[in-house]
């Protein structure tokens, strides 16, 4: 995920300052990992000495400085290549049941007590994740971000259950002995 | 000849692995060939005499070329309810042969293969009832009559072999539409209205009225007497119409009473019937269209016996011959008989493949709650609801000829009041068959049947 | 068994059910308890015996041994016709599809269960019409199943099974043949409806997203109930 990114779309609406792009973020985003406010302002500086950003004025009303930004021309090209290029596909296969399950294997643990338990866990959060969608009141944003993790947690289900299946074999492979 | 060999071997192994109802079709569909090819056979063989013969069977009935022809014509009549009971057998796993079909068809069937197949199916089934019935026929022939004619070799052949090969006619007539696409009918939007079946049902009844003329026509040839030709005809003529028109009013009828029933019925059995009457009124239409004839026939029939008994009892130079007589108005009486029992037997299997066809539903329906005594009242009402009308039309009309012909032949001396009795006895038999699948609801309709999706 | 009881005694119990479709036993000791107001998925991979379990548990089929029992009362021991009456008071169904009478239209289907409880036409088909706006059958209301889509013919049949005001409703894969997102409009209206009135839903499913829709899970496992932790998803022992 590209924060600076993020932040230069955020910013696409006009100018802005980094606690206000913070709340904006976790509004746009909800159930995503909230964004860190010194994260923020690391990010905007990085995009002020790429050029992509500048300071557009400097607020001091009441209580502590403000910085307010907003997106250059350059920026405003890099969002859109950004936006309108495709993420690569999983490029790298990380995944971490299976690191651990292998891990298990090697170590002569207990792989498939781990994998019930994995399971467990899954559906503990996909029934928190459908109480937040199905809430009254909960919106389109709220719906279709939990649907993501919804579906990407049960593709995981679904492959623990066909691993689970086929752990014996799994077994024999790693650890031949 | 390969090809055939081939498609027979796939038909073969098709209906070997096939559904135990499809089982049930095939042995039904033998039975109505069987009937069809005794009766056809029985007509053949009495239309290649002609001219007087000494007959030793009935009573002398079949020596005189007159009373000849009027038993070929009954013979020939007696044909209209066993085509409805065929029509009805082959409606028995329908659904699973249709997806069959269909199944081949997107396998990469050609068109022509899969109606091979289907007429194979069919053909077969009657080929075995038709060979049973003529070996039982010829051998019971040769023992009456030492050397039949070679019109009457010839007749027998081609009735033995018409049957099956109408048989598998019809079979490919009726899945026309099946064999057209290779989706067939795996997805069915809505109940369909089965014209097909009803087309090649009247085109077949239509068929039978033209033989029947002939064979009459041909029997009477060596008669001078006119007018005396001209009476059964006329009859019969009157007959078809009354009983078309009683078939006619019974389709309209099912759609009326559907509608109007089905928009204010708080009885939910009512309710069910008056829909399915609504969706498909031509069903019903279809399945009392032999009951009706029946009905008309066996009234108007009332009204002959009751004035020809009496003339029988009038005329010395009758009472002399009265054994004649009332040999010819007691067979006549038994096809009518046979007839309506062959009609209540296709209402039967109708009733019993509707049921089965459903069962699923049905079994979702009793699983929600819905009690059987309501599910079997609305299968009930079904065949009632729209009998009611058309019963009492056809019951009219064959009172009324019933009236008429003792009127012309005896005054008023006579009156066949029986012949009312005839509808009232039509419709109770007509709800005792539908009611002999009410056990079958219950054996059925069990939550096994909810586990396949 | 890992049932803790926070509430008082069971809606639904069924304890040590075997039940046998000729020779393969569907279940093999299957114990199970519903509370009131619970949304209960049971999954378990095909051919586990979840169906059976819920035919058993809704009276619809009588088990071989154990007992079901429900408010007090032990429906493995009750006549037929009382529980076909309970089934249609107490109880509501939802399959797959097929529980839709096709030649009824989508209201006259609704107003059934009413019809059978002695309710007028009109009244009947006034309720209908309500639980069908309910759940967004809006203007569909005289077409017959056939002519609906499967969201639509789901969320009728949805409607008919709560119309009575059901204590339980037993959906058996009640998005088997819908794509994710008519499921999603079948299961929150289900849910929606059952969190509102505190019915107890008994909800079957293979699906994962689905059974998320419940408060609870359990699983089946060759025709036993494995509590959910313990679940061996499969696994050759």
């Amino acid at each position: 995920m590209s924060t600076r990114h993020i932040l230069l779309g955020l910013l696409a609406r006009g100018p802005s300052h980094g606690y206000d792009l913070k709340r904006r973020h976790d509004e746009r985003f909800p159930q995503a990992r909230p964004l860190a406010y010194g994260q923020v302002y690391t990010t905007l500086q990085r995009l002020v000495r790429d050029g992509l950003a500048e300071v557009d004025a400097t607020e001091a009303d009441s209580g502590p400085e403000r910085t307010v930004y907003r997106s250059t021309d350059e920026g405003a090209r890099e969002l859109a290549e950004w936006a309108g290029g495709i993420a690569p596909p999983a490029p790298f296969v990380t995944n971490e049941i299976f690191a651990k399950l292998v891990v298990s294997i090697l170590a002569d643990g207990d792989p498939a007590a781990y994998l019930r338990a994995q399971r467990a866990a899954h559906m503990e959060r996909m029934r928190e994740l459908t109480a937040v969608k199905t809430a009254p009141g909960a919106d389109l944003s709220t719906v279709l971000s939990a649907d993501y993790a919804l579906n990407h947690l049960d593709a995981d289900l679904r492959w623990m259950n066909t691993t689970a299946a086929r752990l014996t074999n799994l077994t024999a492979e790693v650890d031949p002995a | 000849m390969s090809t055939l060999a081939n498609d027979l071997r796939l038909a073969f192994l098709l209906t070997q692995g096939s559904d135990r109802r499809e089982w049930w079709r095939v042995t039904l569909t033998a039975l109505g060939a069987a009937l069809a090819t005794g009766l056809g056979l029985a007509a053949a063989v009495l239309a290649s005499l002609q001219g007087r013969y000494q007959v030793p069977v009935a009573d002398g009935l079949l020596n005189n070329p007159g009373q000849r022809s009027g038993v070929i014509l009954t013979l020939l009549l007696l044909l209209v309810p066993v085509l409805g009971f065929l029509g009805q057998c082959a409606r028995v796993g329908a659904v699973h042969r249709d997806r069959r079909l269909a199944g081949l068809r997107l396998a990469g069937a050609s068109v022509g293969q899969v109606r091979r197949i289907a007429a194979l199916e069919t053909g077969i089934a009657c080929l075995i009832g038709s060979l049973v019935v003529t070996v039982f026929f010829v051998l019971s022939l040769l023992r009456e009559w030492r050397s039949p004619s070679a019109l009457a070799w010839a007749g027998i052949a081609l009735v033995s072999l018409g049957v099956p090969a109408l048989g598998a006619l019809v079979s490919v007539l009726a899945l026309r539409r099946v064999v057209a696409s290779p989706l067939g009918w795996v997805r069915r939007v809505g109940p369909r209205t089965g014209r097909g079946p009803q087309w090649v049902l009247l085109g077949a009844m239509a068929l039978l009225v033209l033989v029947a003329l002939v064979a009459v026509a041909s029997t009477y040839m060596d008669m001078p007497d006119n007018t005396f030709k001209a009476a059964p005809l006329t009859l019969f003529a009157v007959l078809l119409v009354v009983g078309a028109g009683a078939v006619l009013l019974s389709g309209a009828v099912a759609k009326l009473t559907g509608k109007v029933l089905a928009g204010r019925a708080g009885n939910p059995a009512v309710l069910i019937a008056a829909e399915r009457l609504r969706q498909d009124p031509w069903a019903a239409a279809r399945t009392h269209a032999a009951v009706l004839m029946g009905t008309v026939v066996g009234s108007g029939f009332i009204g002959v016996r009751a004035t020809l008994l009496a003339d029988i009892a009038k005329y010395d130079y009758l009472t002399d011959r009265a054994d004649f007589y009332t040999a010819g108005l007691n067979l006549t009486a038994t096809a009518i008989v046979v007839g309506f029992a062959i009609t209540f037997a296709a209402l039967a299997v109708g009733t019993a493949e509707s049921l089965a066809t459903r069962r699923r539903g049905l079994a979702a329906q009793v699983a929600a709650g819905v009690p059987y005594e309501v599910l079997g009242r609305a299968l009930i009402l079904e065949t009632a609801l729209p009998l009611v009308p058309s019963l009492l039309l056809a019951g009219a009309g064959g009172t009324g000829i019933a009236f008429a012909y003792a009127m012309a032949m005896a005054g008023t001396s006579v009156l066949p009041f029986g012949a009312l009795l005839v509808p009232v006895v039509a419709f109770g038999a007509c709800l005792l068959a539908a009611a002999t699948s009410l056990p079958l609801l219950r054996r059925t309709v069990r939550p096994g049947e909810l586990r396949y999706a | 068994m890992s049932e803790n009881h926070p509430g008082p005694v069971p809606l639904l119990a069924a304890r040590g059910l075997v039940k046998a479709h000729g020779r393969t036993r569907a279940l093999r000791g299957a114990s199970l308890e519903l509370r009131e107001g619970e949304i209960l998925a049971v999954t378990g991979a095909s051919g586990s015996g979840k169906s059976t379990l819920l035919h058993c548990l809704a009276g619809i089929a009588r088990p071989d041994e154990g007992s079901v029992t429900y408010a007090g009362e032990r429906l493995d021991q009750l006549p037929e016709k009382r529980l076909s009456a309970l089934r249609r008071t107490d109880f509501g169904v939802v399959f797959q599809f097929g529980q839709l009478i096709p030649e009824l239209t989508a209201v006259d289907n609704v107003a059934l269960p009413l019809l059978l409880a002695g309710t007028g036409r009109g009244e009947a088909r006034a309720r209908a019409g309500e639980w069908l706006e309910r759940f967004g059958v809006r203007g569909q209301e005289e077409q017959r199943p056939g002519e609906l889509s499967g969201g639509q013919a789901q969320r009728v049949s949805l409607a008919r099974a709560l119309v009575t005001g059901p204590r339980v409703v037993f959906a058996d894969e009640p998005t088997g043949a819908l794509d994710s997102l008519a499921s999603e409009q079948v299961m929150a209206a289900l849910v929606h409806t059952a969190r509102e009135s505190g019915t107890s839903v008994l909800l079957i499913t293979h699906d994962a997203q689905t059974a998320a829709y419940a408060d609870r899970e359990v699983t089946l496992e060759d025709g036993v109930v494995v509590s959910e932790a313990e679940a061996p998803l499969g696994v050759s022992r």
